[in-house]
């Protein structure tokens, strides 16, 4: 919403007001401001007269006039087209500094001198409102000839943008938001009176009849008037371009002042589209239409109430009979049926829909006002209405309730006050309770606390105490705060390993993912208006994301990419799962003197020697995943504590490839599954540990798991660890390689003797020879 | 004998190496050794003589004892310089820089957040990104034909479920799972049908709810918490409420803070006004009570962008490369 200084002049005083204050003013009670622009003319551009207008000997296009500038007359040459004798004009005087940055001087154009240049509104540095020359009138106010423009209120204005919020409808418009300023300065609004001479008119009922369906909700009043010679106001054409808005013919331009002025919602029609033939008697229906919103016809449709009008109602001649129509309907039920069956809608319903003013005469008298002050027209006395009976809302609420919301004691008189300039009526049934009746404009006050909304904003949120609440109760450390808690402990727990944390969108391509083997959601669950191509679906993997990323980081000439994401994943019902994954790629450390700048690259020890710096002591299974992504060989389940919580894996070289990236290693977790919690100390025993390697002899494509499982059954309470520490292979061996197990024992009750020793290791190879068929070297 | 011992005085002094001292030590102290040699010719020596002899010897065994060890340190504290010397390195060619991850400056700006409220006692509350109408819109006081909806536009499902356009869905299921009182944020990931310069169609929000007994939460408590927390966030800055409109709040207010880059001077990031916006909060709506069945109650809400408040915090410029997984950015917060 645009409005300037001098337009809101025109409703409330503000002369004592800077604009300063006035922003100011304006954010305080929630009408936010968006920019302050000042109209800067400068000085020695004044008003003059052309006295005299001819025609350049030597050029076609250049006038050569004779200006009055009050102290004289200047010889001027203009190429204006609209300039002629009589026009009262903006001059740039000798020694004038345009915005522009040209200085003013005497001049000869084509041998004849020129004292001046009579000014283009963009010239001064204002909105380009005419083409040509600007013609002043009686609109812009009281000026003399020689008179700075500067000191003009119309010219040296400030204009402030607004940014309204959804529910402020009732400001969408000059008058709305003079209320507002009314009410945070205690100041009264200047409505216009005006005197209707009805005696010497001709009544509207004698050239107009409304017919009418019922329970339409609109509120419609009709006035016409026979339009003759009206020449569009100066300032009206300022005060469009300041708002950047224009209509194509005059009397459209001038409603649209009107209804930015007032707020009523105006349209113009052409008469004899509602006269059939021969008949001298306009009929205008009021219906419903094919989609059922209240229309406007005759044979034909003229408009769609409050939304659009058709081209062939307009009106598109300078003279003859006009019919105006004024209207209002409740903003819910616009917006709710254009919601139920959405049609193409005309420049007028944004204000429709957010609520535009319903004291139709207000806006109707001050356009038929204007007409008749700027034009020769003669307006049809009376009105045709169709209005329903409104009764304000009542919304009753108590000084304490007030007090309670807000949290402050608010004088009495002061709410009262507020409330007034708003236009509430307020009636106090008690002395401590307050009856409101709502205008109709405040269509999105209904409880009491909008009531109290009104009183804060107007008192101002800056003059209310702050208090702390109070409480007492429990602690609310509970599941949730745990689960975030848990979250956080793992992502840093990540980033200290040497992860950096990714957050990517839970949008994917779904070709891609089909792709790789990932299953998507599910075709009658899938997202209706996907925001483009690559991100049509939910993702069910952290994976993808994480490969795009390190792309993206390898080509930005990072070495070593390590990433991780905690983030949500869908499956195809789109059910939603907390994962943790992580990606390793290219150079375990940076360059440096030890590494010779040669830093090793990651490898599948090195990757989950750092997964479990993060999740703690794990397992791994051979094991095949339902995707591609992963290398075929180097592929596992992960375990903890005997439950799978994921994957870990080398990426498929194919896909390493497609990424721009080396050897690259993933592993994804169930989230859910990971432990948190207060952990428990093993019992640890105070006697020593003794050492056993063993060197078994087993085939190259036998699975160690097979090994552990046999030893894990077979081993006697005293072995506490074992892992494998060495793999050898040659030819001698054949299909077979020598692999080197430690194995650690501990007793709780003693240190353990040779014979102890000696006679576990002894089952375990005996479980080992008989099971699987192999032995020692 | 004077000038025998004289002579080992010289050698004393003269010693070069830790070795060659010990090797004098031998000479002058050992079982033969001159000292040794020097007692026994007391045997031989006139009995009227021999206290003398013996009180001179043990003065010279001592003083001897007293050079040997201030040369043995000498030495010691030379041959370890020098032993230092060869391990001399150029400390200049070592600048570490850290090997660690880092956190992703939107979630470690949730984490600040949430622990300013969970000091406060605030449940951290979480739900689904996939909503329905009643709980993202309807019971927020946004019925369907309601203006407000455009300013949130929705990514829906075709079976009609939307991605949540705010976390009040969880503030909502919340509070008809439980009774009041009430004292909650919900952090989480949001989503907008936008994509450009200064939206991402995934953003992340924490929002705030409080409800107990009508009457007694106030505006007032509403300011001072969040001016409490947005001090705790940002340092001392001066907060400013501006009345606003949103849809489940009555009344309302966007919350600004002096501008963290020109300290209120104006600047381009401020847009010349001195100010950032970077709350909105309110009194709850009764309509929405309503929507979940409360009765007799009064609440406050609030709401803000975590990624609006981690760009101002750490002078972010690029909202997009956020979502990039970008090392270059991340490292920065090792």
């Amino acid at each position: 919403m645009i409005v300037t200084r001098s337009w809101l002049n025109e409703w409330i005083d503000l002369s004592d007001i800077t604009t300063e204050d006035l922003a100011k003013t304006f954010n305080a009670i929630g009408l936010e401001v968006d920019r302050i622009h000042s109209y800067e003319i400068p000085k020695k551009i004044i008003v003059g007269k052309v006295l005299e207008c001819e025609k350049h000997p030597d050029a076609d296009k250049l006038n050569v006039c004779k200006v009055d500038i009050g102290t004289s007359i200047r010889q001027i040459v203009c190429g204006a087209s609209n300039v002629r004798e009589g026009l009262n004009v903006v001059v740039a005087t000798i020694g004038a500094v345009m915005p522009n940055g040209t200085v003013i001087k005497p001049v000869k154009l084509r041998g004849v001198e020129s004292e001046g240049m009579i000014c283009s509104a963009s010239e001064i540095g204002i909105e380009d409102c005419q083409s040509g020359i600007m013609e002043l009138d009686k609109s812009v106010g009281k000026y003399k000839l020689g008179q700075e423009v500067c000191t003009l209120p119309t010219f040296a204005d400030d204009l402030i943008e607004i940014e309204l919020t959804a529910n402020r409808g009732d400001c969408l418009s000059i008058r709305g938001v003079a209320r507002d300023l009314s009410a945070a300065y205690d100041r009264p609004i200047k409505e216009t009176n005006i005197n209707e001479d009805e005696d010497k008119r001709v009544g509207i009922g004698r050239i107009l009849s409304l017919s009418y369906e019922n329970g339409l909700d609109v509120n419609l009043r009709y006035r016409a008037v026979d339009l003759k010679d009206l020449s569009l106001p100066f300032i009206v054409r300022l005060r469009l371009a300041q708002i950047e808005d224009s209509r194509e013919t005059d009397i459209e331009a001038l409603m649209l002042y009107v209804t930015h002025s007032s707020g009523v919602i105006l349209r113009a029609y052409n008469y004899d589209f509602f006269c059939a033939d021969n008949e001298s008697m306009a009929k205008v229906e009021l219906k419903k239409d094919d989609n059922g919103y209240a229309s406007i016809s005759s044979s034909k449709k003229a408009s769609t109430v409050g939304i659009i009008q058709e081209d062939i109602s307009k009106v598109t001649y300078a003279q003859g009979k006009v019919l105006l129509e004024a209207s209002y309907i409740p903003p819910d039920i616009i917006s709710k049926k254009m919601q139920e069956s959405k049609i193409e809608s005309g420049p007028m319903y944004y204000r429709t829909s957010r609520g535009s003013e319903p004291e139709l005469n207000q806006g109707l008298n001050f356009c038929l006002n204007l007409i008749e002050s700027n034009s020769k027209s003669s307006v049809f006395g009376g009105s045709i209405d169709l209005c329903d009976s409104y009764e304000d809302k009542i919304v009753t609420v108590t000084k304490k309730e007030i007090d309670e919301i807000i949290g402050a004691k608010i004088n009495k008189v002061k709410i009262t006050k507020i409330l007034r300039n708003l236009g509430f009526g307020t009636t106090k049934s008690s002395s401590e309770n307050f009856v409101i009746s709502v205008p109709r404009f405040r269509h999105d006050i209904s409880h009491k606390q909008d009531i109290v909304e009104e009183i804060v904003r107007l008192v101002g949120i800056d003059n209310i105490a702050s208090k702390p609440f109070i409480f007492s109760e429990s602690s609310k450390l509970e599941d949730d705060y745990f689960a975030y808690k848990k979250r956080s402990i793992y992502r840093h727990k990540a980033a200290h390993s040497g992860f950096f944390e990714n957050v990517a969108f839970v949008f994917d391509e779904k070709k891609v993912l089909n792709g790789y083997g990932f299953n998507t959601t599910k075709e009658e669950l899938e997202l209706l208006n996907p925001i483009v191509n690559t991100f049509d679906t939910l993702r069910p993997t952290l994976m993808t994301g994480l490969l795009k990323a390190a792309s993206q980081n390898i080509k930005n000439g990072i070495s070593s990419v390590r990433l991780f994401e905690v983030g949500s994943v869908f499956n195809p019902t789109r059910e939603e799962s907390l994962k943790m994954a992580f990606l390793f790629s290219g150079d375990t450390q940076k360059e440096n003197l030890a590494n010779a700048g040669k830093p090793p690259k990651v490898d599948f020890n090195l990757f989950t020697q750092k997964i479990s710096d993060v999740i703690g002591e794990f397992e791994l299974r051979q094991y095949e995943t339902s995707h591609s992504l992963s290398h075929v060989y180097q592929c596992a389940e992960l375990l903890q504590n005997g439950e799978i919580i994921g994957e870990l894996f080398r990426v498929h070289p194919s896909v390493e490839d497609s990424y721009g990236l080396e050897a690259t290693y993933m592993c994804e977790l169930d989230f859910v599954k990971l432990s948190y919690g207060l952990k428990v100390a093993k019992k640890s025993s105070k006697y020593q540990a003794s050492f056993r390697d063993l060197s078994i002899i087993m085939p190259e494509a036998m699975s160690y798991e097979k090994v552990k499982a046999v030893i894990q059954a077979s081993a006697s309470e005293e072995l506490i660890r074992f892992y494998p520490v060495d793999k050898y292979s040659d030819e001698s061996l054949g299909e077979n390689m020598s692999l080197s197990i430690r194995f650690v024992l501990q007793s709780f009750e003693k240190t353990l003797e040779e014979d102890n020793i000696t006679s576990s290791m002894d089952a375990i190879l005996e479980s080992l020879n008989s099971e699987l068929g192999i032995g020692l070297r | 004998m004077e000038t025998l011992l004289k002579e080992w005085y010289d050698k004393i002094k003269e010693a070069q190496s830790v070795d060659s001292l010990e090797d004098i030590r031998i000479c002058v102290f050992g079982k033969k050794g001159v000292l040794a040699t020097e007692f026994a010719k007391m045997k031989t020596a006139p009995n009227e003589e021999k206290s003398k002899i013996a009180k001179d010897l043990n003065t010279h065994k001592s003083s001897l004892m007293n050079e040997m060890t201030s040369r043995k340190i000498t030495l010691q504290t030379q041959e370890l310089k020098e032993a230092m010397k060869a391990e001399a390195i150029d400390v200049s060619m070592f600048s570490v820089s850290s090997e660690a991850g880092a956190l992703h400056p939107v979630m470690e700006t949730m984490d600040r957040i949430v622990e300013y409220f969970s000091a406060m006692n605030f449940a951290v509350k979480t739900g689904n990104m996939v909503e329905d109408d009643f709980n993202n819109f309807e019971a927020l006081n946004l019925p369907k034909y309601h203006p407000a909806r455009d300013m949130q536009d929705t990514f829906y499902f075709k079976d009609e479920l939307l991605l949540r356009t705010h976390t009040s869905p969880v503030q909502i299921r919340t509070m008809m799972n439980n009774k009041p009182p009430i004292r909650m944020i919900a952090p989480g990931a949001v989503f907008r049908r936008d994509y450009d310069l200064t939206h991402t169609p995934m953003f992340h929000q924490v929002e705030g709810l409080l409800v107990d007994e009508e009457g007694k939460v106030s505006f007032a408590n509403l300011k001072y918490i969040l001016e409490d927390f947005l001090k705790y966030m940002f340092g001392e800055v001066e907060v400013r409420f501006r009345p606003s409109f949103f849809p489940f709040t009555e009344p309302s207010a966007e919350v600004d803070i002096s501008c963290v880059f020109c300290k209120g001077k104006g600047c381009r990031v401020c847009s010349k006004t001195g100010w950032l916006e970077v709350l909105g909060c309110g009194i709850v709506d009764p309509n929405v009570f309503e929507a979940v069945k409360y009765k007799n109650v009064s609440g406050y809400a609030f709401g803000l962008g975590v990624e609006r408040f981690a760009m101002l915090i750490h002078h972010i410029g690029d909202l997009r490369s956020l979502f990039e997984g970008d090392i270059k950015l991340l490292e920065q917060f090792q």
